[in-house]
């Protein structure tokens, strides 16, 4: 419990960085987060009946979650994420170009387990992005396992669940 | 408005006698997609799911033809069923699900339950407060009147005179059996991502159906050294027009040229795995479909109204109207359902990674919808034509296979679109009800 607790602030430290990163486009150092075995993920999600509707204790996000072996919004490894990010300064990217402003608040942050240094780390994040035809309101949970590299971490891994069956935008554009 | 909106008589306003031109006006008048509700989604066959979705009795999924909710079930007996997605007490929306397995369907106003086959089973009070004169089996759900597959896609119809999805589909069904007929195993579809669109629904239609031309420009980021060679048409690529209001470009390769060599001018290379699946497959759809369409690779489509496809990337998306200025996007992932699994995700992720809402190339599409749109509600703007004159006179045919032919790029399928867009709107009209 308390080497949790001393982790957490260098973690929240890390998150808030990499989301000032982010904010700031400077998507090219968030690649330098990145751990090279990254699987960036973002399932689909659907309005479904929870198996027994009355017992709580049966109750999951999960059950609304596609699996792995359909078709998810974003699932990217490193190369595909590469090459999400640089296709963004291509000059043609018409929807980031000129770029939309963003902000995202990073909170609840809280470690889930330590294994061999690797931290499983569940944060929400709130997402708010403004273009020409008004302001898009994301809200997700995100998964992370962050891999030690000396004092800093890499992102190994980052599972995001959306609040969204039907996504109230036109595009994701941007990255959780 | 009055509750029965007529189109002004006057048919030269709109869409171009040869199609070479339309009115932005038709993207944001409200009465035009009154009446569009009536006369193109209420008469044309809509893509509804796919037979895979439905893998048992019981199976259930919600979908929409227009903007008509429907519920789609396999019910007790393995029939696949649509109905109306309304309880006939009240109307309130009886499935409130995105997808599951149920025989039954109780109603949350009031409690009336009904059977997966759609038939009314049970009305609460049915004795005390009714006096047992409810006539249940006059009461099921409203039933889609027709129903059909095609290689596992379940169309709609609510026109109970329509010809049928066979003659419907036409020689689009030709093609189409290049990506659903070409092993045995069949497809299944994966998704559906959904997601909003402040658009027209035929501006979102017609780039599905026919444009070609914007893909070095719009999706110049993708592309980077296509953009300046715009001028040129595409090696082996055509646009083809099967019949009015379908559309699709597709490249086809000469007999003699080797499916290795071909299966490179993709987009992207395929890993490994993929390519020896896609040349595995390429032999079992010589066997199935023959030389002439196993040398035939689709790149983009549309089959009239709103059923759009990417298959270059296995995409597959319906157009789903919500009002004059909004769509809802539902786009699956289609794979061969015998697959491997890896196979299987590789394509899912090709999909995701260009046509989904984070695509390489959807993301950048929207925005060019909700600018056509924008335009098209000014007062000034939308009075002056837009120019859709690209190939017109051109138009070819060829022995090889069915349809007119246009270079890639050409505005074949656009003003195949809108003619047919005019001739569903204006000769629909003497059989409104
Ligand atoms: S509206 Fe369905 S039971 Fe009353
Ligand atoms: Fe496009």
């Amino acid at each position: 419990m308390s080497s949790d607790f001393e982790l957490l602030i260098p973690i929240q430290q890390w998150l808030y960085r990499e989301a000032r990163l982010l904010d700031s486009r400077r998507f090219d150092l968030w690649l330098g987060l990145l751990d090279e075995s990254i699987r960036y993920r973002i399932p689909n999600r659907a309005l479904v009946r929870q198996a027994h509707a009355k017992d709580f204790s049966t109750w999951s996000v999960e059950r609304e979650l596609d699996g792995a072996d359909s078709l998810a919004l974003i699932d990217d490894d490193l190369a595909a994420l590469r090459y999400r990010v640089g296709r963004l300064q291509s000059g043609m990217a018409w929807a980031e170009t000129p770029p939309s402003m963003s902000r995202r608040l990073v909170s609840n942050v809280m470690i889930d387990s330590v294994r061999e240094g690797c931290v499983s780390v569940v944060s929400t994040i709130f997402l708010a992005k403004s273009r020409n035809d008004g302001r898009v309101l994301f809200t997700a949970e995100r998964r992370d396992k962050l891999a030690p590299i000396g004092a800093d971490f890499r992102l190994r891994e980052r599972y995001v669940v959306l609040d969204d069956a039907v996504l109230a935008a036109d595009n994701l554009s941007l990255l959780f | 408005m009055n509750s029965q909106p007529s189109v002004p008589l006057d048919r030269e306003r709109y869409v171009a006698r040869d199609g070479s031109w339309v009115m932005p006006i038709i993207f944001s008048d409200p009465t035009l997609y009154e009446i569009e509700k009536q006369r193109i989604f209420g008469r044309s066959w809509l893509l509804l799911g796919h037979e895979s979705q439905l893998p048992r009795p019981g199976s259930f999924l919600r979908s929409w033809m227009g903007e008509e909710s429907v519920l789609v079930t396999r019910d007790r007996n393995g029939k696949i069923r649509a109905h109306l997605n309304a309880c006939r007490h009240r109307g309130y929306q009886l499935c409130q699900e995105d997808r599951g397995t149920g025989q039954r369907f109780q109603c949350r106003y009031h409690g009336w339950t009904y059977d997966s086959d759609g038939s009314l089973a049970a009305v609460p009070g049915e004795e005390s407060i009714y006096y047992r004169e409810i006539d249940k089996p006059k009461w099921g759900l409203v039933p889609v009147p027709r129903l059909d597959t095609f290689r596992g896609l379940i169309f709609g119809n609510f026109d109970p005179d329509a010809c049928s999805l066979e003659d419907y589909l036409g020689d689009m069904a030709w093609y189409l059996d290049i990506v659903l007929d070409r092993c045995a195993g069949g497809t299944e579809l994966l998704g559906p991502q959904r997601w909003r669109i402040a658009a027209n629904w035929k501006v979102v239609a017609e780039n599905h159906c026919g444009d070609e031309y914007h893909v070095g420009f719009a999706h110049g980021s993708v592309f980077p050294n296509l953009a300046a060679n715009r001028a040129t048409p595409i090696p082996y690529a055509r646009e083809i027009r099967p019949a009015m209001g379908h559309g699709l470009g597709a490249n086809v390769f000469p007999d003699e040229m080797p499916p290795e060599e071909w299966l490179k001018a993709g987009l992207g290379e395929f890993p490994p795995p993929v390519y020896d699946y896609m040349l595995r497959i390429y032999d079992e759809t010589l066997r199935r479909l023959g030389k002439q369409r196993a040398h035939i690779s689709l790149i983009h489509g549309a089959v009239w109204p709103n059923f759009g496809m990417v298959p270059i990337v296995n995409s597959f998306r319906v157009i789903q109207p919500r009002g004059v200025n909004e769509v809802e996007m539902w786009s699956y992932s289609l794979v061969d359902r015998e697959a491997p699994a890896e196979v299987k995700a590789w394509f899912a992720a090709q999909s995701a990674r260009t046509f989904g809402p984070a695509g390489s190339f959807e993301q950048d599409d929207a925005g060019n919808w909700t600018a056509v749109t924008r335009s098209s509600c000014g007062f000034e703007s939308r009075k002056h034509r837009l120019n859709l004159q690209m190939g017109l006179g051109h138009e070819e045919r060829s022995d090889r296979f069915p349809g007119e032919l246009g270079l890639t790029a050409s505005e074949i399928n656009q003003r195949g679109f809108y003619l047919r867009w005019m001739r569903d709107m204006f000769d629909g009209e003497t059989r409104d009800e």
